[in-house]
């Protein structure tokens, strides 16, 4: 317990890290809610690694010569970021422009594009042998070795993405749940979605820099799972998610730390814990589906 | 004799650049019950969605009264909505007054809840305000969502089959209900309905959508001498 406390405090050796890693706990659920409610849970799969190709490639094109920023040596994860978050973005321009269409098989696309990302990363990486070292770290997530100044530049856009999610949550509901029904109240389905498509590649290019697609994909799909049985509204869905996954950061980091594990394995296990004791405390209180709503007033 | 409140002049209505229906001329007039009766596939959720404005109108003209569109208060198929969403009924109903409630509206003192509340209570929904919406039976859906549509403080209620999958009793309480929210509200109503049995008393109106056309009359008119079997070559 002692230790706990220990790593609290500022002058805790990797507190950025903590800081960092617990932030994200917090945010990535709050997107999260919507690749559940949405049905998109795959694109929690399958953008991630998207983003981690886009890494790669431009590492790739970096090594080839093609300097996009010149610079010290911190400017690499810039050029990551340009390469995370233009392949992320993208991605999610087709998969929301085949879904608008409604035709196909959504979850053979995004299938298809996970295989893509995944072929493309090792290929990029194959291309660029002397890159590769550097690459591994960052698809791996180097939060433990956050300067100052990102780790502050991460807050502030986590920050900003924590707003945007509560302040427009009506919004996005409205249009998540019944988009005629948004249409007829004379809001722009589209515009809505795009802003909540691009705080979803944010939130992936950022959190795949930062810690590696599979914790961002755990962040994303698992918390909002564990809270979803026992949330009495959206605002309570995204509380209870956001609870669970900085909930799951913070413990899973303390674990790590104390038993010399790597980080992002054991956050995703903590959180797993999460939704099975989710699970177990339905089947003990006997509850079935989200039929826990007696004495609840959402009025 | 007062404008009507919609009109399709020489209109096709349909998706892309299929027709589903061609050649529209109606006039809806305010405060009618209007039933748009068919049968499966024959184009009624097509004509309801292009007067809600959800699909535009491929040739010929739609127009509505006055500058502004009129505000459509829409009870959808009740199984369109995913219960996946832990949104209580009041929650649903909520979403109605989403017009109301701008920006940083509640900072400011306002507050939707009285009108939900009473949107509710019209409804005979007021007791379900908070139970899980996913949990409530066909019925108390079909409450739940005219409530919410009754939040919108509209002028024309459009509701797309709001009896399937419901029982006979149930029906005739909704009936009941949709007649005296007319009344009290002096609305004008749409209803989507494959059938026309329990409704026939209360539509002043039915557009009748078959084979590619559309036709719209008074109720007695379209009934009377099996007037649409003999146009349609359909037995009601």
């Amino acid at each position: 317990m002692s230790q706990l406390v220990a790593m609290l405090k500022p002058d805790f050796l990797l507190h950025h890290a903590l800081y960092g890693s617990v932030a994200m706990g917090f945010v990535c659920p709050l997107v999260g809610v919507y690749f559940l409610l949405r049905r998109l849970v795959f694109w929690g799969v399958a953008l991630p690694q998207v983003s981690a190709a886009g890494i790669a490639c431009a590492f790739m094109l970096q090594g080839l010569g093609l300097n996009i920023l010149a610079g010290p040596e911190s400017q690499e994860k810039h050029l990551a970021i340009i390469g995370s978050l233009v392949f992320t973005g993208l991605s999610i321009l087709f998969l929301a422009v085949l879904e608008r269409r409604g035709k196909g098989v959504s979850e053979g696309r995004i299938g298809s594009l996970y295989a893509l990302a995944w072929a493309a990363s090792i290929l990029f990486v194959a291309w660029n042998a002397a890159g590769e070292t550097e690459m591994l770290g960052l698809l791996k997530g180097e939060i433990v070795a956050i300067s100052e100044s990102d780790f502050h530049a991460m807050l502030n856009v986590f920050g900003l993405i924590a707003v945007t999610m509560f302040l427009f949550q009506r919004e996005f509901l409205l249009v998540s749940y019944d988009r005629d029904m948004a249409v007829t109240l004379g809001r722009s389905v589209l515009v809505w979605d795009v802003l909540l498509y691009l705080v979803v590649g944010l939130t992936v290019s950022l959190g795949v820099m930062t810690v590696g697609p599979l914790v961002i994909f755990g962040f994303l799909v698992v918390p909002p799972m564990a809270a979803l049985p026992w949330a009495r509204g959206m605002t309570s869905f995204s509380v209870l998610a956001s609870l669970c996954g900085g909930a799951s950061a913070l413990a899973g980091f303390y674990i790590s730390y104390t038993c010399d594990l790597p980080l992002g394995p054991v956050v995703v296990c903590v959180a797993c814990a999460f939704l099975i004791l989710s699970w177990l405390a339905q089947a003990a209180l006997g509850l079935r589906g989200r039929s826990a709503w007696a004495g609840y007033s959402g009025a | 004799m007062t404008e009507p409140l919609i009109r399709f002049k020489h209109a096709s209505l349909g998706y892309g650049r299929t027709p589903v229906l061609a050649g529209v001329d109606l006039e809806i007039p305010a405060q009618a019950f209007v039933g748009i009766l068919g049968h499966n596939g024959s184009g009624k959720t097509t004509m309801l969605k292009t007067i809600l404005g959800l699909i535009p109108c491929l040739k010929g003209q739609f127009v509505s009264r006055g500058q502004a569109a009129p505000r459509f208060g829409y009870v959808p198929q009740k199984e369109r909505l995913d219960p996946i969403y832990p949104l209580s009924a009041y929650d649903v109903a909520a979403l109605g007054a989403y017009r109301r409630l701008e920006l940083f509206a509640k900072l400011r003192g306002r507050d939707n809840r009285p009108l939900i509340q009473r949107c509710l209570a019209d409804c005979g929904a007021a007791g379900l305000a908070g139970k899980a919406y996913s949990d409530l039976s066909g019925g108390q859906k079909q409450r739940v969502l005219i409530a919410r549509a009754l939040a919108t403080e509209p002028e024309i209620l459009a509701l797309d089959e709001p009896l399937a999958g419901i029982d006979i009793t149930t029906q005739k309480a909704l009936l009941k209900l949709l007649k005296e929210i007319k009344e009290q509200r002096r609305l004008t109503i749409l209803m989507v309905s494959h059938r026309i049995q329990a409704e026939r008393g209360l539509f002043t109106h039915i557009i009748w959508c078959d084979e590619g056309h559309a036709l719209m009359g008074q109720t007695e008119e379209m009934l009377a001498h099996g007037k649409l079997g003999e146009i349609f070559r359909t037995e009601l």
